[in-house]
């Protein structure tokens, strides 16, 4: 497109592209087990998610997003990838997500074997977009916020 | 479009190439390209004039003010009370010692909150509209909160102009005390119609306060044609220094209310019992103020005096107008407000790009524009709009630059349907 297509393609990842136009958790579940919303009064960006258990396990989820690129395809991504998780290992994935996020070298998480972030690495690049990094947090945020209601 | 001024001037026209070697920062790169902001309504960038007169007064000429008894002292004064002189002329206001120097322009709004609020009676009312910035919103609904008054809102129209006969309707059980409201959009571009707007609230038993943050730089202020009451600006977008505004208010205003602030400047005598205070403005004015910023809003006003409005105006018309008729060209993109009279800012939302990835995808391409609510959320809910993008023009914008934003966002939307 021009000298800069390099660096815009760095942050808006073709998978992020699609996943905002065209996302594949979006909507709501019939019965979920727990919700979260997150909110970002900067920007007014929402995400609502909707979770069913089973057990300590993750057996579907989705979310309503209204928000920019980064936040919707967060948004979408996250619930592919926590899919089957228990709620365990979805935080785990959280801790290791945000830690990518700000750049840190260091995690807070006790763990041999650190989560795999795999298609999340999409979001690496926010690393030098410090203004973005909450959209892509967005999510997260609700997923915590759901898993508040469940015990252990 | 229809514009406050009505003709383009051939003696009017700005030289921009001139003007834009008087800004250091228009030379910058970001992102390697060359640097085209189009965010002068969120703060203009800064002239040599400016620059060059708060660095001369810290190297050449600084103390503190009002209260030494040395040269250097001396001189400060009168510096800075010289900028009293020429704000009082900038604005045509009556008298010197109406211009109350605050940090802002929400400062000046609080401090009318406040000082003019205590006056005060539980049942009376002030009256905003619904295309305030939050700093002539909070400041009303924390004065309600505490004196027991009503705030009321005028509505706009779907255009973005307000709607008069609301407007009127609101004003009629004579309870509205005071009118603020802004002179210009800092979202939609529209420029209010101050005097009638005033009229309307004079006759009404009312006062009116106008928020001139954003149209003091575009067009010739008259606080006294208007038939203001109060009336704010800030000194940044004015192409001055940060942390100082304007508060002007009719002298019998400035005297009966209480102060803002206590402290030292602000007093006649003080004991341990009690304190007096001093006079207008000075009663307004505690501790020492942004001496060396007012100083630079001092130069900014020198020279965008020196341009002339005439000038501006017509630059800022025509900048417009062309905005306006290239954004219109960019696929699926809609501009936020069609207000009867317009200013140099223009918000846009396009289908299916998000407004944040709008502004970081410009950013990439050396564009700044703002994006967001605008500090004006209630605004967004009355738009059903989360956010805009805003592209905002000053006297250093130059058509191409439009053009360039224009392109660019083409591109982007391509990137993203």
């Amino acid at each position: 497109m021009n000298t800069t297509t390099a660096e815009r393609d760095a942050l808006y990842d073709r998978l992020i592209v699609e996943r905002a136009r065209a996302p594949l958790y979006a909507g709501r579940l019939s019965a979920p087990d727990v919700q979260g919303d997150g909110r970002n009064p900067l920007c007014g960006d929402k995400t609502h998610l909707d979770i069913a258990l089973d057990g300590h396990h993750i057996q579907d989820i989705r979310h309503n997003t209204r928000g920019c690129a980064i936040c919707a395809a967060a948004a979408d991504l996250m619930a592919e990838h926590v899919r089957g998780n228990t709620v365990a290992q979805a935080l785990a994935v959280s801790d290791r997500f945000r830690a990518m996020l700000v750049g840190s070298p260091s995690l807070p998480v006790v763990e041999a074997q650190p989560a795999p972030l795999g298609a999340l690495e999409v979001f690496a690049p926010l690393q030098s977009h410090k203004a973005r990094i909450r959209c892509a947090e967005l999510p997260w945020i609700a997923l915590k916020e759901a898993f508040s209601h469940v015990d252990g | 479009m229809s514009t406050h001024t009505p003709t383009t001037h051939a003696h009017a026209q700005l030289d921009v190439q001139a003007i834009r070697q008087q800004f250091p920062i228009l030379g910058e790169k970001v992102h390697d390209r060359p640097l085209v902001f189009l965010d002068s309504a969120a703060s203009a960038q800064k002239p040599n004039a400016v620059i060059d007169s708060m660095a001369s007064t810290m190297r050449h000429q600084y103390a503190n003010i009002h209260r030494g008894l040395h040269w250097m002292s001396e001189r400060t004064t009168e510096a800075y009370e010289g900028v009293r002189d020429l704000v009082a002329d900038f604005l045509n206001a009556p008298s010197r010692e109406e211009i109350v120097f605050t940090r802002n322009s929400t400062e000046a709004i609080n401090l009318v909150a406040h000082s003019f609020g205590a006056l005060l009676k539980p049942g009376q009312a002030v009256l905003i509209s619904q295309m305030e910035h939050h700093a002539n919103l909070v400041p009303w609904q924390m004065l309600r909160d505490r004196a027991g008054i009503d705030l009321r809102v005028a509505p706009i129209t779907d255009d973005g102009d307000l709607d008069m006969d609301a407007y009127k309707a609101l004003l009629a059980d004579g309870k509205v005390a005071l009118v603020s409201i802004t002179h210009m959009s800092n979202v939609l571009g529209t420029i209010t119609p101050a005097k009638q707007i005033a009229d309307i609230a004079h006759a009404a038993g009312a006062l009116v306060l106008f928020d001139g943050s954003q149209s003091v730089v575009h067009h010739k202020t008259d606080v006294q044609e208007l038939g203001a009451d109060f009336y704010t600006f800030t000194g940044h977008k004015l192409y001055g220094p940060t942390g100082i505004g304007v508060l002007w208010a009719r002298r019998d205003l400035l005297e009966q209310m209480p102060p803002f602030l206590g402290g030292g400047d602000m007093i006649s005598t003080v004991t341990f019992e009690r304190s007096t205070w001093a006079n207008i403005p000075h009663k307004f004015e505690a501790g020492t103020p942004a001496i060396v910023e007012t100083i630079g809003l001092g130069a900014a006003i020198d020279w965008v005096s020196k341009i002339g409005f005439d000038a501006i105006a017509a630059h800022e018309a025509e900048l417009t107008a062309h905005a306006l008729t290239r954004l219109a060209t960019v696929p699926g993109l809609s501009i936020v407000g069609r207000p009867r009279v317009r200013g140099g800012v223009v918000s846009f939302t396009m289908a299916d790009v998000h407004p944040h990835d709008i502004a970081t995808l410009l950013d990439r391409n050396g564009i700044a524009i703002r994006a967001g609510h605008h500090c004006a959320e209630p605004l967004m809910r009355r738009l059903d709009l989360s956010a805009t993008a805003r592209a905002s023009f000053g006297i250093y914008t130059q058509k191409e630059e439009i053009d360039v934003l224009a392109d660019t966002l083409v591109r982007i939307r391509d990137f993203f349907v």
